[in-house]
């Protein structure tokens, strides 16, 4: 059951993340910088329990609200290139989180025991679940309902003007500009509630793994989160959770198949499916042929 | 007095060991903007290419005791041969306006030749044969690594050697034509697909002669030098403006200064985060790079 929970736990933490992707990636923009939010998010709520004895949601609103900050000033800069550059700005940023917390050390001694985080040694005894007797299942009911309101809130957003905003910068930026789209504010207004998804995954994820090393932040898991949204295609936040079930499932799944080679599968995979579906998996396309297929089985009931 | 002189000599000397190991990045940076320049897109896998070409020149030379011509020529073939595999598997068959899809794709081969090559060695980092270690040149104060000035004019050579072919070549032509407007040179009957294969293969040969260069001057061969070289590749490409060779040599040369002096000042576990604040500081101040051409178009 455990081991469950936590796989559980896994595919709501990087819906998280594929969801902060996803915004992005409506504005047209492929940011690796996600994991670099995370990163942050992590650290600042962990210090915050740790070191300052908090509550855990103000601990995770405050990183929220730090990643979003960040994401906001590194916008700028970021934005003002396009598209590939954007990608290399955002790969060397997340990569410059990364060393910051490989050398970063905060150790304070609390009740006799040292703690904080290490630099290389990473972060460990982010104790706050246990500490305030947290069951598993309370937990990931926790994490699952943040899922649940930021797909919510997403989706909302969607259907009103802002999702068209998104979307028209998205798909032509100098069209969007034409009707009196302010592009730059749209982007960096994309990025920063990508970093403040971001900042909300890296608090949960925190708590729940109980120990952060700069490991867990490399470009492996940004591209896992922009994977997502790609794999599951900009027409429906559903596709990046089918995406990251589907991925997480496959991982797990290659694990017990092929061990410690499951890596050239993913990379394998991700090659295969951008040549046959470079729109993502869920694209327009197979939405409407979802559709089509539902509808069919409904009126075959009724008649 | 006597301390200042000796930092001033100190910094100096780190100066022109960084600028001499610059041309490896300056070749990985000829490389990333070889490409982008011809089909417009980034093949995040070519720094693996080039390093699975030092790996392959490796494996000859522990097998087979092969000498230094042989290695490099090997790693650069392996490295060709690669290049022009990540072509088929990861740019030929997707529509060509759909950069994002591409450059993904080139992730997952990144991701997948540095699974391989993971396996293959267990993880644990191989040791290089280092050529012309022993030399060492004193001038004045100063001391001239032979294996540094060694991978420098290794690094001349090849540069050379590339701009001869594309600017003096049928084949430099025909890259050239279709890096600038590739429909006109459709209209002119050159094929886009042999002449971006081509373009593939040779941005590998120059890889995988950086990556031996790369791997001579450190003396070890790790998987976990991909991702750096990846980056700092980029890095080098960025600043010297995407599809810019001359860029990316100076930005190669001025990069690898950069962060020695770094490393001397601050040590070798800041001194990547330093080069890429660098990259920031260039994006805020000069987002085409040093030579780029204004990007118009995504």
């Amino acid at each position: 059951m455990d081991y469950f929970l936590n796989l559980i736990n896994t595919i709501g933490i990087h819906t998280l993340l594929g969801l902060s992707a996803y915004v992005l990636l409506l504005t047209g923009q492929l940011s690796l910088a996600q994991a670099g939010f995370f990163a942050v998010g992590a650290y600042t709520a962990a210090i915050l329990t740790v070191i300052f004895g908090w509550n855990i949601l103000p601990a995770i609103g405050l990183g929220m609200l730090s990643t979003g900050s960040l994401a906001f000033l590194v916008g700028f800069p970021a934005l003002r290139v396009r598209g590939l550059m954007l990608v290399v700005a955002t790969l060397a940023f997340g990569e410059f989180v990364r060393m910051f917390f490989y050398n970063f050390e905060w150790r304070v001694i609390q009740e006799g025991v040292e703690v904080g985080p290490e630099g290389t040694m990473g972060f460990s005894e982010i104790r706050y679940f246990a500490e305030h007797g947290w069951t598993n299942w309370e937990v990931t009911s926790l994490i699952w309902v943040f899922v649940v309101i930021v797909m919510a809130l997403i989706w909302w957003a969607d259907q009103t003007r802002s999702g068209a905003v998104l979307r028209a910068v998205g798909e032509d930026e100098l069209a969007a500009g034409t009707v009196g789209i302010d592009v730059m504010v749209t982007k960096v207004a994309a990025m920063t509630v990508g970093g403040v998804i971001a900042g909300l995954a890296g608090g949960l994820y925190a708590h729940q793994i109980t120990m952060l090393d700069h490991h867990a932040f490399t470009v492996l898991l940004a591209t896992f989160a922009i994977a997502y949204p790609i794999l599951g295609g900009v027409s429906s936040v559903f596709g990046t959770l089918v995406a990251v079930i589907f991925i997480q499932g496959l991982l797990v799944e290659g694990l017990r198949f092929l061990g410690d080679w499951r890596m050239l599968l993913f990379g394998a995979l991700i090659v295969v499916v951008m040549n046959v579906k470079p729109r993502g998996l869920f694209d327009s396309q197979m939405l409407r042929w979802i559709k089509n297929a539902l509808r069919l089985r409904f009126s075959r009931g009724l008649s | 007095m006597d301390d200042f002189w000796f930092e001033f000599v100190e910094i100096t000397q780190s100066i022109g060991d960084g600028f001499l190991f610059g041309s490896t990045y300056a070749l990985i940076g000829i490389g990333f903007t070889l490409i982008f320049g011809a089909m417009g897109k980034l093949n995040i896998a070519y720094a693996a290419t080039a390093m699975a070409g030092a790996y392959s020149s490796l494996a000859i030379f522990i097998f087979f005791d092969a000498s230094l011509i042989i290695i490099f020529i090997v790693s650069a073939a392996s490295a060709a041969i690669l290049g022009y595999l990540v072509y088929l598997s990861c740019f030929r068959f997707i529509p060509v306006h759909n950069h994002l899809a591409a450059m993904m794709a080139s992730v997952g081969g990144l991701f997948f030749i540095d699974e391989v090559i993971v396996h293959t060695t267990r993880g644990s980092p191989l040791s290089f044969p280092s050529m012309f270690a022993e030399a060492y040149f004193e001038v004045g104060p100063y001391g001239i690594r032979g294996d540094l000035l060694f991978v420098f004019v290794i690094g001349l050579i090849s540069t050379g050697a590339l701009l001869y072919v594309l600017f003096r070549t049928r084949l430099g032509l025909a890259t050239r034509a279709v890096a600038q407007q590739d429909v006109a040179a459709r209209l002119c009957g050159m094929s886009i697909h042999s002449t971006n294969s081509t373009t593939f293969a040779v941005a590998g040969l120059l890889g995988g002669i950086a990556g031996a260069m790369t791997a001579a001057a450190v003396g070890i061969l790790s998987p976990v030098m991909m991702l750096p070289l990846t980056i700092k590749g980029l890095i080098v490409t960025v600043i010297g403006g995407l599809g810019s060779i001359p860029g990316a040599i100076i930005a190669g040369l001025f990069v690898g200064s950069f962060e020695n002096v770094v490393m001397y000042v601050r040590g070798i576990d800041e001194r990547d985060m330093y080069v890429v604040a660098l990259l920031f500081v260039f994006l805020i101040f000069r987002p085409n790079g040093l030579f780029g051409k204004t990007i118009t178009r995504d």
